[in-house]
């Protein structure tokens, strides 16, 4: 019971947007001399938001977001191989083996920029397919000559729709390295690229099978919208899975973590992207996310039901799904 | 391949034709094949049809026409026009282009 007034009071701080990250920025600048200075936004009638720590009108955030990712598209993807080990294949790896995509399924990947979740996907459904012409190949091999001559047509039908992935962006810098990197696998067939608000999807309802968000949310400037944009266009019994960092629960790789973050991270980012600004609002924004259980309140709030979530690499990176029944 | 080098201008041409294919391949074979597809620099990569299936304007949710000539996507009821770069469509209704306004303006 007192665990969930102190989540429904965290939600209502949350909720009248409160500056909580002046007390983290106190604590932290004693090991970080590289400060931006605060926004006062007195005279503003619009809401205020958060980037990274400083606290920035919603308009303004929008644009600072797409700032820093038209800046790091060219090396997006070597500095999430450089900045996680690799493990981020692994995480997306795993977010497809949730997803358990069936052969005709319809995915919209929202903030995919440079395209992995839909690649995978596509990869995913492929194989399978071809398994299961394999299995029945193998099992034909055992019929007489005029059950085969039968099954041919059955073979040949193409009246089941072609599992297709659309991958959307708010970054055209983005979608031009995925674009580039489609063309070099020479993957054309089932993938399409869209540049769009997630917050107000240039979609019809009740389109999609699976919506996916992998590390993209938490530069969203509303969630909430997102979330609800989310399940507009998705089919009933269509899923949401979001992949994103989240708090770690075990309190000393906490502070591995935070190390790792803060000192590393942007020193990383200058030396192979050149961008020490962008990387610093990487790890802030990562802070500033709400935690798993929240995250999966306002999933919940949006309308979607059977949230569940997934801690990976011990709470690094948080899997949440939910449906939309 | 080796030609009998005769004189230092037969010595200076070959050797020129191998540096560019020996240390220039690439640049090379590109300059080959540009020369066959003419002057197409600037080939546009063609709008997949099959994405106005699912495309809406993302304010009024209503369904799109494709103009080929201006490689738009245009919303007829509220006169807006969406540009297509590179074969990727652009729904972000900021970058959108008003229609109506451009014939008042005429």
């Amino acid at each position: 019971m007192a665990v969930s007034m102190r989540l429904l009071v965290r939600r209502l701080i949350r909720l009248s947007h409160r500056n909580v990250a002046v007390s983290r920025a106190a604590v932290l600048s004693r090991s970080h001399c590289h400060w931006e200075p605060l926004f006062c936004r007195s005279f503003s009638d619009d809401r205020n938001t958060h980037f990274g720590f400083e606290t920035v009108s919603e308009e303004d955030k929008a644009k600072r977001v797409y700032k820093v990712f038209e800046n790091v598209a060219q090396k997006y993807d070597i500095m999430n191989d450089a900045m996680s080990l690799g493990i981020h294949r692994l995480w997306k790896d795993m977010l497809l083996h949730a997803m358990h995509p069936q052969p005709g399924a319809q995915l919209l990947d929202v903030a995919g920029g440079t395209g992995d979740i839909a690649f995978r996907f596509l990869d995913y459904v492929r194989t399978q397919q071809e398994q299961k012409r394999r299995r029945e190949a193998r099992s034909m091999q055992l019929q007489s000559w005029q059950e085969i001559s039968n099954s041919y047509p059955t073979i040949d039908e193409g009246g089941r729709q072609e599992s297709r992935a659309v991958v959307c962006d708010i970054n055209k810098e983005m979608l031009k390295v995925g674009k580039e990197k489609a063309d070099g696998k020479g993957i054309s067939a089932g993938l399409s690229w869209v540049v769009g608000d997630a917050e107000e999807l240039p979609f019809d309802d009740d389109q999609f099978d699976i919506y996916t968000i992998a590390f993209g949310i938490r530069n969203v400037t509303r969630i909430d919208q997102a979330l609800q944009e989310a399940l507009r266009v998705l089919k009933p019994g269509g899923r949401f899975m979001c992949l994103e960092f989240s708090k770690v629960t075990n309190p000393v790789l906490a502070r591995i973590y935070d190390a790792y973050s803060f000192q590393l991270i942007p020193v990383l980012g200058e030396v192979i992207a050149g961008d020490w600004k962008s990387y610093q609002y990487l790890v802030e924004s990562i802070r500033r996310f709400p935690d798993q259980e929240e995250f999966k309140y306002m999933i919940e709030d949006a309308g979607f039901y059977c949230v569940q979530y997934f801690n990976l690499t011990g709470g690094v990176v948080a899997l949440h799904s939910g449906f939309k029944l | 391949m080796f030609p009998a080098l005769t004189g230092p201008r037969e010595a200076l041409t070959h050797a020129l034709r191998v540096r560019l294919l020996c240390v220039n391949p690439v640049a090379f074979a590109a300059a080959f094949v540009r020369s066959f597809t003419g002057a197409k620099d600037e080939r546009p990569p063609p709008f997949d049809a099959s994405l106005l299936r699912v495309l809406v304007c993302p304010l009024s949710k209503k369904a799109l026409r494709y103009d080929a000539q201006t490689n738009e996507l245009i919303n007829d009821e509220l006169g807006i026009a969406y540009p297509v770069v590179h074969g990727i469509p652009n729904m972000i209704p900021q970058d959108a282009r008003l229609i109506q306004k451009e014939v008042d303006a005429q």
